[in-house]
């Protein structure tokens, strides 16, 4: 049979090693075709430029040592087979590379050209199959994924049927509706919202096996959060008798967080901890800060129930657990809560874990990180390593025209920032996430990469688009202003990460201390949005 | 002043009749559609003040009716909300991009979605009474 040719890529720098291992393929196979490198640098070069059919690897070269060879070829090719050649005495590390996804080893100087020829066979076999199986794997997940993605779609239009049927008649709005009926319109809403909180969590699981769940940190005040969690939380509490706490420090900084994702988590727990607690209980949900972590805040919900065999305590978070001493099996869930709750906090850089005592009740902690301005800037305001060379300052102020204001104003300035942010330009501008909290005043800040002059137009296309938010026309007034970011205390021969603070400093002083409309640039003063 | 008219899209006629109930209910005039052409014909024939519109439709998905409704002359500035059961991740932003004031996933809380339609209307047609659910 004419066998295609093989092409070896053989990593040596001993040049008395690697001749007497191409005289071993030459002797093995007919149609063999060997380059040969001493260098890991050339070796990486030669693999961007051309697969080859395997590669003979010595661990030791003059510009790489050990495993750290073999970890950047194997990320180098990953779909080559590598044998390793060790040397008599560093089996040990030989074994380790073939733990790590090396194919096989062979020791120095005690190479058949019988041998080689076997383990060269082997690798190239087993690495096509490892291959197809991760291929496989992967069609397998897309395919569950699509099919999952699918269902809930198709579950929702049914559910929507019989949610708006069902709020009609408890709505009075197909003739009058007597107690007793009403009460089961209400069982069949509870139903029906279960229903629909599994299809969400099913989507959710879906989105986090593959990746694809996404946050969007804003700058959160985490005590109002957590209040509005367990005033949501409050009325499933009191039917079971449960008392439903806040002990929330008050010195806590904002937090950098996604908050309708945070408030998702907080219901999760604050739920979880009151399924599981007997009547006459108490759940408390705190957040506080550690010494020793200062960038993070710690938020924890504690519960006085039953608590978490220690065995259960490490699958608690993994997809589908459910607790086989559930008290209400009936109505146990996807298990997938808390699966969705890690993936979150992952999400946001943070931890989640749970401690508990059988019988003493159980307290799940999580993490997130303090609101940091450089940290938000660092993507936009540099480019190619380096600061970008200007930075201005736009203030975007919408003033309810009643105080408090009418209607939906909350609705109103969110459409505003979703406004705001097609106006700019996401890689090099950015609009700083704004307070939670809202006034009858709504102030929103761009740090924009651009100059005094290039601003204009800017601004010019923000109050255009403004203008055009249907809610704002009757209710408010909008005010756009700006002011060049002062760079004289950027020391440009410090570290970027530096140099990112210094800005991030800069713009936080000009927040401050202009807080006065009358410091600001002249030229561009308000203007009445209606 | 006149009731304003609602265009509701969904090829689903009994989601159809229980939204229109809903609205007639709040004070509003329904006329429908369920198909993506329809709602072109729908929309320059009566001119409603509002289009409520489904995503997967037949003849026309709901984005390309996004799409022929912001090019015509006459149609852009009737405010459309979204009300789809597809996933707002990746739809979402898409149909705000093409023109929508608002997005919704089904099921969707009716005070919500009111409260957005109340928004949504041009001013000097919103009714004198709120919507109320």
């Amino acid at each position: 049979m004419d066998h295609p040719e093989t092409h070896v890529l053989l990593i040596e720098d001993n040049q008395g090693d690697a001749d007497l291992v191409r005289l071993r393929l030459v002797e093995g196979r007919s149609r063999v075709r060997v380059d040969c490198v001493q260098r890991l640098s050339d070796a990486l070069q030669a693999l961007g430029k051309e697969t080859p059919s395997l590669v003979l690897l010595d661990l030791n070269l003059p510009d790489s040592q050990g495993s750290e060879t073999f970890r950047k070829v194997l990320e180098a090719a990953p779909n080559v087979p590598v044998v390793v050649l060790s040397g008599q005495d560093d089996e040990a590390l030989a074994m380790k590379a073939v733990h790590q996804g090396v194919q096989d080893y062979l020791v120095k100087g005690d190479i058949s050209s019988k041998q080689l020829e076997r383990a060269m066979r082997y690798a190239v076999e087993r690495q096509a199959l490892l291959r197809s199986l991760e291929i496989a794997r992967k069609q397998q997940l897309e395919f569950k994924n699509q099919f999952l993605s699918h269902v809930s779609h198709e579950l929702r239009t049914p559910l929507t049927c019989i949610h708006q049927y069902v709020t009609l008649l408890l709505d009075g709005l197909a003739g009058p509706v007597a107690p007793e009926q009403s009460d089961h319109l209400k069982t069949v809403l509870k139903s029906v919202s279960q229903l629909h909180a599994m299809i969400r969590d099913l989507l959710e699981a879906t989105r986090v096996e593959s990746g694809m769940m996404r946050v969007e940190p804003r700058c959160v005040a985490l005590g109002d959060l957590i209040q509005q969690a367990v005033t949501m939380m409050q009325p499933t509490a009191q039917a079971k008798q449960i008392g439903l706490e806040v002990g929330v420090d008050q010195r806590i900084p904002l937090v950098h967080a996604d908050p309708d994702r945070i408030l998702e988590v907080l219901i999760n727990l604050t739920d979880n901890a009151i399924k599981f607690t007997p009547a006459e209980g108490a759940v408390i949900v705190k957040a506080c800060l550690v010494e020793t972590d200062p960038n993070m805040v710690y938020v924890s919900v504690t519960d006085t129930g039953r608590g978490i065999r220690p065995e259960a305590q490490s699958l608690i978070f993994e997809r589908l657990y459910q607790d086989p001493d559930s008290v209400d099996n009936n109505r146990a869930g996807l298990g997938l809560g808390l699966f969705i709750c890690k993936e979150v906090i992952r999400l946001h850089e943070g931890r989640i874990w749970v401690a508990s005592e059988p019988g003493q009740g159980s307290t799940f902690t999580f993490t997130l990180p303090l609101y940091s301005l450089s940290k938000l800037l660092a993507p936009v305001i540099t480019y190619q390593e380096r600061l970008r060379p200007m930075f201005v300052l736009v203030r975007v102020e919408l003033a309810s025209l009643t105080n408090p204001p009418r209607g939906n104003w909350r609705e109103t300035w969110l459409q505003c920032l979703e406004t705001l942010r097609r106006c700019v330009y996401l890689d090099k501008d950015l609009v700083l996430p704004p307070m939670e909290a809202s006034g009858p005043l709504e102030t929103f800040f761009v740090v924009a990469s651009t100059d005094m002059d290039r601003s204009q137009i800017m601004t010019t296309r923000i109050r255009e688009q403004l203008e055009r938010v249907v809610d704002l026309k009757t209710k408010g007034t909008l005010t756009i202003t700006t002011m060049p970011v002062e760079l004289g205390s950027v020391d440009l021969s410090q570290p970027l990460e530096k140099q990112v603070e210094a800005v991030a400093g800069a713009v936080t002083e000009m927040i401050m201390t202009t807080w006065e409309k009358k410091q600001w640039h002249a030229g561009s003063s308000g203007k009445h949005a209606n | 002043m006149r009731k304003p008219k609602i265009l509701v899209v969904d090829d689903d006629p009994d989601l159809v009749r229980a939204l229109r109930l809903r609205l007639r209910a709040n004070n509003c005039e329904v006329i429908t559609a369920s198909d993506g052409y329809a709602v072109i014909a729908a929309a320059q024939k009566e001119h409603p003040d509002l289009i409520l519109l489904d995503l997967g439709l037949p003849a026309g998905d709901g984005f390309v009716v996004l799409e022929r409704l912001q090019a015509s002359d006459t149609l852009s500035a009737i405010p459309v909300i979204v009300l789809t059961a597809r996933d707002p991740q990746g739809n979402e932003e898409r149909a705000l991009k093409a023109g929508a004031a608002a997005f919704f996933q089904k099921p969707v809380d009716n005070d919500e979605l009111l409260n957005v339609i109340r928004v949504s209307l041009p001013h000097r047609k919103a009714p004198e009474a709120p919507l109320m659910s």
